[in-house]
């Protein structure tokens, strides 16, 4: 593969970085506003391929990255900075999943992702890479998976996985731009024009104390763009939905994930509501990795707030 | 409080160990936090040492009753607050205790915790996760538990999040031994067959596979009356051993071994689940005095013989030096020393070897006559 292909796939890589210093690259104003395009598009989900046929489209498009970087990087909010990560990661995944396992693997190989292989097919990679890149899921749980001698058992697709956690991971480390040049400052305003239709107004109406410790963790991480995963989603969800929060807040509130897509959400939401799913118990809570407190409640629904525990007292005293 | 007279007394006799006794081996000891304690466990943190010899002039001039050091390496570990300090990685570090009613509840049943250290170290940390022994370090905790610290610098990178995982491995979070078991269809029957661990998977399966043939072997009643049937139990076992579990008629067969599943985990580093994924945490320094008790924060040599309360003695028990005290509470019968100790009752007054009279009046039990 010619190199300028590779970094258009990865642009994140060193070997991107280097095309561009050896091609000695200037932050263009084109560039920059190739580079805010990158941000919008992922901001909409978009993750498609690269269309560049020339390789000075190829070198600007991996340059497209870097000045994307600039902006976010000037811009300093955490909810572009992790949907562009996101969306950066799963782009990379396409790709990767395409690719020679040569080419994978050397992907894989810059993050310190280095398997083994065993007989059977089957990759090993040291447990500390496993846990630093595993996405934040049950199949990926360390108990879940098989373990020995330091190493974790894993298949291809799942180290493809690892890798574009990789990716995202270091995608979202963006260094602050203090001294931005006039396009990026102008590109941040054209982005932040956006954002009070992106940034969702939070609309959750809790108090303090009015849900169970796993709720409130699984809250406060929707409200920090954190990507959650499936189950946590869902258990959420059913919760929310089954204290009576309206389908269009959920949105709302859910739009703060970085992945967000709002026709899944809600087609989501209103499968739960008409099926009428119950929210999942403490143990099943405790299987997803959720439960953070030992609240012996059974179920979160279950969950008394300080108010509620109060007139409890109150009723029982009356009654006495 | 420790009353004022047993502390005085106290400080004296630690000073005094720390100057003699007290032998320190603490890798990049400069690149460490301490703190100290004397009314809590930890009164005054982000102290720094450029040495041993410096580290150990602080403990025989200042002797707080309880020393601690970070389980992390910084590049200026006296910085404040944390985030100045320049985070360079940190040991993974497991907290073993047991709870038990009363004060002194907990001495019987240490061996319960050393059991649990034993099978942290071998089962998990060398079976599943490869470290090697030289790098695994267990230290009795002063009074009841131990702490196992990993040395091993392809951990120290990770951040909390990834301790947690391995937090959650090693007490079996979310663990769900059904879920090592598939249906699968038996082709033109309509029967489907149980596909289960063998003895010799990795990790959890295997264990709970071991772990369920040897109950069959010596408790197979437990699991079900059938299984005294040496036929029948020979004939499960054999199937378990190829990942069959279907070769028995007890229909909720998995549903029993439940108890067995509980058992894989260890689960006395529950409630410090913290201190593994908690990557500022202080732990108290090995071989320094644990001031609760006078015993000695000890690194272990050989856990499957170690006695703590014969083993990590600090003062004399030998009888040549003794102290005079008064109970100011019913203590229970104890062995200590190698010596089995009568129970004694407040206000009763006795002389005793120097080491069991501090760990009575440390643990707030007698004062000086």
């Amino acid at each position: 593969m010619e190199l300028a292909d590779f970094c258009v796939k990865y642009p994140f890589s060193k070997k991107a970085k280097e095309l561009l210093d050896s091609e000695n690259i200037q932050l263009s104003e084109e560039i920059v506003s190739k580079g805010l395009s990158r941000i919008k598009n992922a901001l909409a989900g978009d993750t498609s391929r690269s269309s560049a046929f020339h390789k000075s489209d190829k070198v600007e498009e991996v340059a497209s990255y870097a000045a994307a970087r600039m902006i976010l990087g000037y811009m300093k909010n955490r909810y572009l900075t992790n949907r562009f990560a996101v969306a950066e990661a799963k782009r990379a995944n396409h790709y990767l999943s395409k690719e020679d396992s040569a080419i994978m693997n050397e992907v894989a190989a810059e993050f310190g992702i280095v398997s083994e292989n065993e007989s059977d097919g089957k990759l090993l990679v040291p447990i500390p890479t496993f846990v630093k890149f595993a996405p934040k899921s049950i199949d990926y749980k360390l108990i879940n998976r098989n373990v020995h001698d330091g190493k974790v058992e894993l298949i291809y697709r799942e180290k493809i996985r690892l890798t574009e956690e990789a990716v995202k991971k270091r995608v979202e480390q963006i260094p602050l731009v203090k001294n931005a040049s006039e396009s990026i400052k102008k590109a941040a305003e054209d982005l932040k024009k956006d954002l009070p239709k992106l940034e969702p107004m939070r609309t959750i109406t809790f108090k303090e104390g009015d849900n169970p410790p796993c709720i409130e963790k699984l809250l406060e991480q929707v409200k920090k763009h954190e990507n959650l995963n499936h189950q946590a989603r869902w258990s959420l969800a059913v919760y929310l939905v089954g204290k009576g929060m309206g389908i269009e807040k959920v949105v709302s509130l859910y739009s703060n994930l970085p992945d967000f897509n709002e026709k899944i959400t809600r087609y989501q939401l209103e499968h739960i509501k008409k099926r009428g799913y119950t929210v999942p118990g403490c143990s099943t809570m405790l299987t997803y990795g959720l439960c953070c407190a030992e609240c012996r409640i059974g179920n979160p629904l279950n969950w008394k707030s300080k108010e509620e525990r109060m007139n409890w007292h109150k009723e029982r005293e009356k009654n006495a | 409080m420790l009353d004022d007279k047993v502390k005085r007394f106290a400080i004296g006799k630690i000073s005094e160990y720390y100057a003699t006794t007290a032998k320190f081996a603490i890798p990049s000891l400069e690149k460490r936090e301490f703190g100290i304690g004397n009314i809590k466990k930890i009164d005054a943190r982000h102290l720094c040492f450029n040495s041993e010899q410096e580290f150990r002039g602080y403990l025989v001039s200042n002797t707080p009753l309880f020393v601690s050091h970070s389980a992390a390496f910084y590049e200026r570990p006296g910085a404040t607050p944390i985030d100045k300090k320049g985070w360079l990685g940190a040991e993974l570090i497991f907290d073993l205790d047991l709870h038990a009613d009363g004060k002194y509840g907990v001495y019987a049943i240490l061996d319960k915790v050393r059991e649990d250290a034993i099978n942290l170290v071998e089962k998990f940390l060398v079976d599943d996760f490869g470290v090697d022994r030289k790098n695994i370090i267990i230290v009795f905790s002063g009074n009841r538990g131990y702490h196992i610290h990993v040395r091993d610098p392809d951990y120290f990178d990770l951040g909390i999040e990834e301790r947690r995982e391995i937090a959650d491995y090693i007490n079996g979070t979310g663990l769900n031994y059904r879920n090592f078991f598939e249906e699968i269809e038996i082709p033109g029957r309509k029967l489907t067959k149980k596909v289960g661990p063998k003895p010799s998977d990795h990790g959890y399966r295997g264990r709970f596979a071991r772990a369920v043939i040897e109950k069959l072997e010596k408790e197979p009643k437990t699991i079900s009356t059938v299984f005294s049937n040496d036929e029948k139990r020979t004939k499960f076992v054999d199937g378990i051993i190829n990942g069959d579990w279907n070769k028995t008629s007890i229909a909720d067969i998995i549903e029993r071994l439940e108890p067995i599943a509980k058992e894989l985990p260890v689960h006395s580093i529950d409630t410090d689940v913290g201190v593994t994924q908690d990557v500022s945490k202080l732990i108290r320094v090995p071989n320094s005095i644990h001031g609760e008790t006078g015993l000695i924060a000890k690194i272990v040599d050989d856990i499957t013989t170690f006695k703590p309360l014969d083993d990590a003695i600090a003062f004399d028990i030998s009888g040549k030096k003794t102290i005079t005290i008064t109970f100011t509470e019913d203590v229970p019968k104890l062995d200590f020393g190698k010596t089995s100790y009568p129970e004694f009752k407040k206000d009763e007054k006795k002389e005793l070897p120097e080491a069991l009279a501090m760990f009575f009046m440390l643990k707030g039990s007698a004062i000086i006559s």
